[in-house]
């Protein structure tokens, strides 16, 4: 699924363009670190080989629909993630560039949500973790199956999430993910089967092709764990939440009579305020309009609630990116003062 | 995309550009941001900048049929977007005659035209810049030097294996009856067998490279930094796209 440009504005296609620039260069300075001339030449015939095999359709069981293969598992079991990360873009940029697929601008979210999430999350937190190094076909088809399937609905929701910021269409968040999540679902699958497949001809008749794929450590998998948890508490159980106030909440009410204090009249805190109101874009952990909408109306019975599961989902991620980013410095700061 | 769809990977025309290969990619950008930043509801603000692909088809007697098409293969996601806001959005926007024209026909409108306005400025322009230029191109605006030249390679072998892979293709077809062997099953063994092909295809291309002095990187021709007539371009586009911004 590509993203397109007219659906993006120059905000979110500008913000996800940084990122992707960001990790082609990051990527291409981890690869030039290698210097393998053999490689280099692999990936650009792998780079082809995608192009190629999408055009070798197959019939969808039960549907009497045809697909294709993505490929971009299948190239980051081959190739490793930053490897495959550059030829996945390259191959985007040749579909954006030469056959329209999405556009400029999007090509930023596109290799966003095709090359980056399975190559940098499918592959490593969940393809990785179930299959590793085993010969099992059974973890290979698991590994395929669910690595496959994570990434594509991953994608799904990326698009979602971008169409969603751009605020071009009108389509609503629930409405919109309610229609691209199953289709992809079934997307996924069938990529991953085929993915099965490939790597399953693959380490019959050329074993050694699959060699690069690292037996992942205790500590990654507990990381996965958590992390899967963190998703499911953030994504789902945020939904039963409960609506009363909270301790200081509560104290506040038995003090003042008001959960919250009232601001001051001070211009700082103003625009303090204001500067909060505006930036904060899941403004009560739901969507701007919506918990509006929700106030005015007061009716919201269903405990499933998109914006609630989007917050927690985002939370959980900031809350990932803090920690590790604080972990990192320190580690840094600590390896600097050890040599000094 | 299908055997009958395939990508034509051959080497468009080359067109002498006013401005060197990489200003007219930094144009390009420039003035996809401007178009993209046009507000929901505001249709002359695209077509005004309509003008800009329409020039350069014109000029560059770049053929329209195939930028069409292209245009159609990309447009069933965008189309149904839009088909989204012309049903949700159904305030009155403006009224002409007895027609109610909805805030959703309006936006639904932006979006197809700001694709079409976007992707044909896109095609149209590469489809004057060959390949190698557009390697070049991409160097003089700092692209690192490993992800060009992956690009030259993907783009080089793609004629080769998209050849193979549909040869391959074809006799599989002759072969199944009645829809029999076409499932994914087998087209993974297909698929798997082409990439064992693939890389010992690639070994034999790196044996003949490093015969040929290849060292990681496939430099053809060093980057240009931007000439002052290049700079100039860029401002007055600057200066140009502004005012189409603030006029329509």
């Amino acid at each position: 699924m590509h993203m397109a440009d007219a659906l993006l504005s120059p905000v979110v296609g500008g913000a996800f363009w940084a990122v992707s620039a960001g990790m082609i260069g990051w990527s291409a300075k981890k690869i030039s670190n290698e210097a393998d001339g053999s490689k280099t030449v692999l990936m650009g015939v792998l780079g082809a080989f995608v192009f190629a095999a999408q055009m070798i359709n197959f019939t969808i069981p039960g549907t009497g629909s045809s697909g294709h293969l993505g490929g971009g598992l299948l190239l980051t079991v081959l190739l490793g993630p930053w490897r495959a990360f550059i030829t996945l873009a390259s191959v985007l940029v040749i579909q954006a560039l030469f056959f329209a697929d999405g556009g400029l601008l999007a090509l930023g979210c596109n290799i966003f949500n095709m090359a980056f999430l399975p190559s940098f999350i499918a592959w490593p937190f969940i393809y990785r973790t179930i299959a590793g190094v085993s010969s099992s076909q059974a973890r290979i088809a698991a590994g395929s199956i669910s690595a496959a399937t994570a990434g594509l609905l991953m994608g799904a929701m990326s698009v979602v999430l971008q169409t969603t910021l751009s605020a071009i269409s009108d389509l609503p968040f629930s409405t919109f993910i309610l229609f691209m999540l199953p289709i992809h679902l079934a997307i996924g699958i069938v990529e991953g089967v085929v993915t099965w497949g490939v790597l399953t001809f693959v380490a019959r008749n050329e074993p050694a092709l699959l060699a690069g794929s690292a037996k992942p450590s205790r500590i990654r998998m507990v990381a996965t764990g958590l992390v899967i948890l963190a998703m499911a508490t953030g994504g789902v159980l945020s939904w039963f939440a409960s609506s009363y106030p909270d301790g200081l909440e509560w104290s506040m009410a038995k003090t003042s009579g008001k959960e919250e204090l009232s601001s001051t009249e001070e211009p700082l805190h103003a625009i303090l305020a204001s500067a909060q109101e505006r930036l904060a874009f899941l403004p009560d952990y739901d969507f701007r309009n919506k918990s509006k909408m929700t106030e005015e109306t007061n009716a919201s019975p269903s405990p499933v609630n998109v914006g609630t599961s989007l917050s927690g989902l985002l939370g959980s991620f900031l809350v990932l990116l803090l920690a590790g980013s604080t972990g990192f410095l320190l580690r840094k700061r600590a390896a600097e003062t050890a040599h000094s | 995309m299908t055997w009958r769809q395939r990508p034509d990977f051959s080497e468009p025309p080359s067109c002498p550009l006013p401005v060197s290969d990489s200003t007219a990619l930094l144009l390009l950008a420039m003035f996809v941001l401007f178009v993209l930043s046009v507000p929901k509801y505001d249709l002359a603000g695209v077509i005004a900048f309509a003008a800009i692909p329409s020039l350069l088809v014109t000029a560059a007697g770049i053929p329209f049929a195939p930028i069409m098409k292209r245009l159609f293969i990309a447009s069933p996601f965008i189309l149904f977007m839009a088909a989204g806001n012309l049903l949700l959005d159904r305030a009155p926007f403006h009224s002409l005659f007895d027609l109610t024209i909805t805030g959703g026909m309006i936006s639904a409108a932006v979006i197809v035209t700001k694709t079409m306005v976007t992707l044909t400025a896109l095609l149209s322009l590469l489809s004057c810049i060959p390949f190698h230029r557009f390697g070049t191109a991409l160097r003089s605006i700092g692209v690192p030097e490993v992800f060009v030249t992956q690009l030259l390679l993907v783009y080089r072998y793609s004629f080769l294996l998209t050849e193979e892979a549909g040869m391959m293709q074809k006799a599989r077809d002759l072969r199944s009856f009645g829809g029999k062997g076409n499932g994914p099953i087998v087209t993974a063994r297909l698929i798997g067998s082409l990439l064992i092909r693939t890389t010992s295809r690639a070994e034999r291309i790196y044996m003949a490279m490093c015969a040929r002095g290849f060292t990681a990187a496939l430099q053809s021709r060093p980057a240009a930094p931007l000439t002052i007539r290049d700079k100039a371009a860029l401002a007055l586009s600057l200066i140009m796209f502004i005012c189409l911004r603030l006029i329509f």
